[in-house]
């Protein structure tokens, strides 16, 4: 049984290992640890140390928005959506917009002074800054 | 009324979208299946015949951004076993004060329970349904203001909530009883959820003035009154009566270990309703894409015994003579007012556990499949009705 948990633990994370890079404008200065965005991903902070209204967008069904929610939220897809559920239904809140590419989390987080998103660290270009890399 | 609604909430949508606001559509879903498993049982509204109407429902939910912190929400649910007739579920407007405060007006659901809020949002949380021992409310929405806090406490997060308004409306009192009219009035509550990390902590207190219309107590009510006993009378009505609810609950999410419960107080002073006190205690294990549950549950009914034999056997007529107090002064075989009130108030006696054991699997990122089987217990006839149900909820 272990000896199950821990294959099936391997196949999860080769399944999740590409690197996700996130982030934000290049004239943002908040700085921002994992705790910090895992809260902005889940809904809990609204705005930035200096003020700021974040702006943050995901991806749809992506690799890279699987990577994101294990790595940095630690939640699942399922989880991550069911946590959302609970608040979209309730009013409570409303998840980051879901973007179709990486790509279009660059031109998003480049042309807004607040926005924040994640890619695959292999695609970051000098229209964005990385704030890190998990 | 809800037609009417629908046409302004659908108007308003026109509107908005013209003017270039965004409107948000989610919607969630339910396809169920069940029967209980022994002939002539009945049980969460089913019964020794498979249904796949009786749990099911669907829903959609319409929310638009109106700017500066304005926002327009309304959900619409068609639930099998009411046809599928579409119903306004939720309907309000939220004004986001600051990052922290947030208030809203119109119509939606009371918030009991810890899963009260997100009841029909069967994606989100482990059971077919969740314990009914607990959850048994025939009403769950009202109509009035809600003042949502959140914010954080050191490593914590608080939500508080505090809620005012009032609820009419015709439910069941029982399975398979005639709807009957429920007024709540000045409804108020205040809860109260601390999370940190894997643990999470509720408390719920809501009162409201409670009228509901018992039919089946019109004739000795009557017979009370026609004696002169209205102090008696009126202790069996719940007419303008002071209803309470008191719950807490807690739940953690350890690794892949689910533990939950709640325990919830009901009461209506003076009523012919009894004290309720619910309870239930649910684990669980996530293995990947699957999550098996038990669960045990205990509900227990029961009014306090110097609630019996308030009513006298007889009273003093003219000239000396000595009246009975039945349902016929002139039938001396008549049944006396005292034993059917007796009975009203032990007749309201109950006790009962479920123990539920079930699976979930997560086989689609935007769906899952369920299925649970219930033994139900009643503890005073000790009659078991089994329930299994398979189903797979949805969100879009």
């Amino acid at each position: 049984m272990k000896k199950l948990v821990s294959i099936c633990l391997l196949c999860v994370s080769a399944y999740t290992s590409a690197e996700v890079a996130v982030i934000v404008n290049p004239n943002n200065n908040n700085t921002l640890d994992k705790g910090m965005i895992s809260k902005i991903y889940l809904g809990k902070t609204k705005s930035y140390a200096d003020g700021g209204k974040i702006k943050a967008v995901g991806q749809k069904g992506t690799a890279v928005a699987k990577a994101f929610t294990q790595n940095v939220v630690g939640k699942s897809s399922s989880q991550f959506k069911a946590y959302w559920s609970k608040l979209i239904f309730t009013g409570k809140g409303t998840p980051p917009d879901p973007l179709s590419s990486d790509q279009a989390v660059i031109d998003f987080v480049a042309s807004n002074p607040l926005g924040i998103g994640y890619i695959d660290s292999a695609k970051v270009t000098d229209a964005v800054k990385v704030i890190g890399k998990f | 009324m809800n037609k009417k609604l629908l046409s302004v909430v659908v108007g308003l949508a026109c509107m908005s979208s013209s003017a270039h606001a965004e409107i948000r559509i989610n919607g969630f879903a339910s396809i169920v299946a069940g029967q209980t498993l022994d002939d002539n049982t009945s049980l969460y509204g089913y019964d020794d015949d498979i249904s796949y109407k009786n749990e099911s429902m669907f829903a959609l939910q319409l929310s638009s951004d109106l700017q500066d912190g304005l926002s327009a929400t309304a959900q619409i649910v068609a639930r099998g076993n009411e046809d599928f007739d579409a119903e306004f579920e939720w309907a309000y407007v939220s004004y986001q004060i600051n990052d922290d405060l947030k208030v809203s007006g119109g119509k939606m659901r009371i918030p009991f329970y810890r899963y009260s809020d997100f009841l029909d949002v069967g994606y989100a949380y482990r059971w077919v349904r969740p314990p009914q021992s607990v959850y048994n409310f025939a009403f769950s929405t009202y109509e009035g203001l809600n003042l949502l806090h959140n914010t954080t406490l050191g490593d914590w997060d608080s939500t508080m909530q505090v809620i005012y308004g009032s609820f009419s409306g015709k439910v069941p009192s029982a399975a398979g009883a005639t709807p009957e009219q429920i007024e709540l009035n000045d409804l108020m509550g205040v809860n109260w959820t601390v999370s940190h990390d894997w643990f999470s902590a509720r408390a719920a207190y809501i009162v409201a003035d409670t009228t509901i219309n018992a039919s089946s107590i019109a004739g000795l009510t009557a017979a009370l009154n026609g004696y002169g006993l209205t102090q008696q009378a009126n202790n069996l009505l719940v007419d303008e009566d002071d209803g309470s609810f008191f719950g807490v609950g807690f739940s953690v999410d350890y690794d892949n270990f689910l533990f939950d419960a709640e325990y919830t107080q009901i009461e209506v002073t003076d009523s012919l309703l009894p004290d309720q006190t619910q309870y239930y205690a649910s684990v669980g294990y996530r293995l990947n894409d699957w999550t098996v549950h038990l669960t045990y549950e205990n509900n227990d009914d029961e009014h306090d015994s110097n609630r019996l034999n308030t009513v006298p056997v007889s009273i003093a007529g003219p000239n000396n003579t000595v009246v009975p107090v039945s349902l016929d002064p002139t039938n001396t075989n008549a049944p006396l007012l005292k034993d059917l009130t007796n009975q009203v108030y032990l007749g309201a006696k109950q006790e009962s556990s479920t123990v539920t054991v079930g699976a979930r699997y997560d086989f689609h990122p935007s769906a899952a499949f369920k299925i649970d089987l219930s033994r139900f217990n009643d503890d005073i006839t000790d009659q078991d009705i089994d329930v299994l149900a398979v189903a797979i909820d949805l969100v879009f």
